[in-house]
């Protein structure tokens, strides 16, 4: 695994949690932890995890979703 | 080195021509299959876009759509040839109805991609030339700037009128 | 017949081969152009990052977020050249677009009942 490839994914990693952390809109911080996930996902796969990526895969996407459900009761 | 980008290139004009054509078939500019679609096109046609490709840019985005069986059809052919993307096209039909997608684009798309893909490494363009190639045609229409290539879209939607 | 028997018996090497503990099974480094690939392919994801993040309307980050899922599951299948990594990258990428899908769908004013 070349040492590039990692460094691109810390610098995408850190972009969107600093950006998650100062976004002031609720949507844009869920873009925000989408891309931290999406991030750290080729860093499990390099080290041959592929179980617990494929798990992180659905539970991700499913947390957002439960949190999006608290949005809309909130913005009501 | 300089083959290499030149392979490149020939795949994701490949892949751009196949799911272009694909997604013009299914009709995906015609209406918003979901309400997502619907916000995303009044969206970019906000910005001076147009609306018919918004609506694409739009299922694109809610959907998996032949963008996204052509790519996960090379990801297949990469890993395991033919079955894998039979197994592919298999994932991405059931990836259209977990998304509330009663459509068929992403799974034509992703059969004729795993044939496209296979006849290219058979050519001697390897398979992960194809999946860089999509990364790139999925970039040129969504990533640079969504004015023109909504108004490309447009333009080829009335074509298919 | 011979070449169904065949299918079969790689099929079941494949099966040995990924059975038991289903981490850290024997997986090949990728090769030469593989690598070549996931360097473009992580430029192209770094630069969607980069474009997500300083569009100001909410939804037109969304198509920028899926160039970088696109990226992102191409560089997963890239690493593993084993039948395993088509779920993985699959898995991803779908759970990717449901979630553009539910953050566009709120936005929108929720799926009418």
């Amino acid at each position: 695994m070349n040492i590039l490839l990692f460094l691109i994914f810390f610098v995408i990693i850190l972009a969107g949690g600093i950006y998650a952390g100062f976004a002031r809109d609720p949507y844009a911080k869920l873009i925000g932890i989408g891309l931290i996930g999406g991030g750290v996902m080729p860093l499990i796969i390099a080290r041959g995890y592929v179980d617990v990526a494929t798990a992180l895969a659905v539970i991700i996407p499913l947390s957002t979703i439960f949190v999006l459900q608290l949005c809309r009761k909130g913005a009501v | 080195m300089i083959t290499s980008f030149l392979q490149i290139a020939f795949a994701a004009l490949c892949c751009w021509v196949l799911f272009i054509t694909i997604d013009m078939i299914w009709a995906l500019p015609r209406e918003g299959g979901v309400v997502g679609a619907k916000a995303i096109a009044s969206a970019v046609e906000r910005a001076g876009g147009d609306i018919r490709g918004g609506t694409m840019m739009g299922n694109i985005v809610s959907s998996p759509d032949a963008s996204a069986g052509t790519l996960l059809a090379a990801c297949g052919v990469y890993c395991f040839g033919i079955p894998g993307g039979l197994i592919a096209t298999v994932l991405v039909y059931i990836g259209n109805r977990i998304c509330y997608d009663p459509g068929y684009a992403g799974t034509t798309g992703c059969f004729l991609a795993t044939f496209m893909v296979y006849l290219g490494t058979l050519a001697g363009i390897p398979a992960e030339f194809f999946i860089v190639g999509m990364v790139c045609a999925i970039l040129t229409i969504q990533g640079i700037s969504h004015r023109h290539s909504s108004r490309l879209l447009g333009a080829l939607w009335r074509l298919r009128r | 017949m011979e070449a169904s028997q065949m299918i079969m018996e790689e099929l079941g090497d494949i099966m040995n081969s990924i059975s038991g503990p289903f981490s850290s099974p024997p997986i090949n480094p990728p090769g030469e152009s593989a690598e070549l690939a996931a360097i473009i392919c992580a430029i192209i994801a770094l630069y969607a990052v980069i474009r997500v993040i300083l569009e100001p309307d909410i939804m037109r980050k969304l198509p920028f977020l899926n160039v970088f899922s696109f990226g992102v599951a191409g560089i997963m299948a890239l690493l593993i050249p084993h039948p395993l990594g088509i779920i993985a990258a699959a898995a991803y990428f779908i759970g990717s677009t449901f979630e553009s899908n539910a953050i566009a769908s709120t936005f929108a004013g929720g799926v009418e009942e």
